[in-house]
């Protein structure tokens, strides 16, 4: 069993096999599409120079954290308990947080979907990190994971197609770790 | 974070709604330091979210672990410290690494 990336001198090595490698490349443009949904919602609002003469109006025009859970954990309210602070940040950081994680997103299926897969040096794999960090958000916030997994698994019944998320999120744990412990070391 | 069980947000990611609410009022005293937290979610590993808080911050091995230690354990951590702006910068820059973060009038 190989691990799935390797530390050598010309850089880091990524040793997926070819199923593996279209997976995630397969889930990191599902996250594209997912982040897209959120790109008008973040230009601000409609009119510049309401916003510039301080008209762009009460709570109701600002800008609302996203109804769905997965957007809502990857793009979270800046503010606990102030939702006019909230979005009046979210107003000032969203879109770069957004382009931030498309680009993100966009390296890691581009590298993967490569006919030759890629050596990474440590800024693109910092890249690749973040994204798979993004997509294990994703995939856990959609099967509502829990710090106790061997605990909801034995919850499912055997057929629940639920199993092959876990499965797959499981995966993912050991893929990130891989490379973490490799950049940790660095 | 992930691994073990029993943390004060095993619940699955909490959304900051749910959390206690200070009292409006204490919010916008001008002599209180602002600061970032970092809340304990369930998918974040251990390993990341210290690698995450020595990039970000420069903090050494053992003050990140630490710090994860107390997200973890605790619930939650106090990150950062200083003007409300740089804690807004740091909040975006944690959601950026996918941490769950806010800021907060100490």
């Amino acid at each position: 069993v190989s691990a799935p990336f390797r530390r050598t001198a010309g850089g880091i090595v990524v040793r997926l096999r070819p199923a593996e490698a279209a997976l995630i490349a397969k889930l990191a443009d599902q996250l594209l599409d997912l982040l897209d949904e959120r790109a008008p919602a973040a230009a601000g609002p409609a009119d510049p120079l309401d916003a510039m003469v301080g008209l762009a109006g009460p709570a109701a025009e600002m800008p609302q954290p996203p109804p769905d859970p997965v957007l809502s954990r990857l793009l979270p309210d800046g503010y606990a308990d102030d939702a006019a602070a909230s979005a009046e940040l979210r107003r000032l950081t969203e879109s770069d947080l957004v382009s931030g994680k498309r680009a993100a997103a966009r390296a890691l299926r581009d590298g993967l979907g490569a006919e030759k897969l890629p050596l990474l040096d440590e800024e693109q794999a910092q890249l690749w990190l973040g994204a798979l960090n993004d997509l294990r958000l994703a995939l856990g916030t959609r099967l509502e994971v829990t710090e106790d997994i061997p605990g909801q698994l034995r919850r499912l019944e055997h057929n629940d197609p639920r199993r092959a998320g876990f499965t797959l999120y499981e995966w993912l744990i050991e893929v990130q770790a891989t490379l973490i412990d490799i950049l940790d070391r660095n | 974070v992930a691994v073990s069980t029993g943390s004060a947000a095993s619940g699955g990611t909490l959304a900051p709604e749910q959390l206690e609410r200070p009292d409006q009022d204490e919010r916008s005293t001008p002599d209180r330091p602002w600061v970032t937290i970092v809340w304990n979610d369930p998918i974040n590993l251990m390993s990341y979210v210290t690698y995450v808080f020595q990039k970000l911050f420069g903090y050494s091995k053992e003050k990140a672990t630490a710090l994860m230690q107390d997200v973890h354990y605790k619930g939650r951590a106090v990150v950062s410290a200083g003007a409300r702006e740089q804690m807004e910068n740091d909040v975006a820059r944690l959601h950026s690494a996918g941490l769950w973060a806010t800021l907060q009038q100490d």
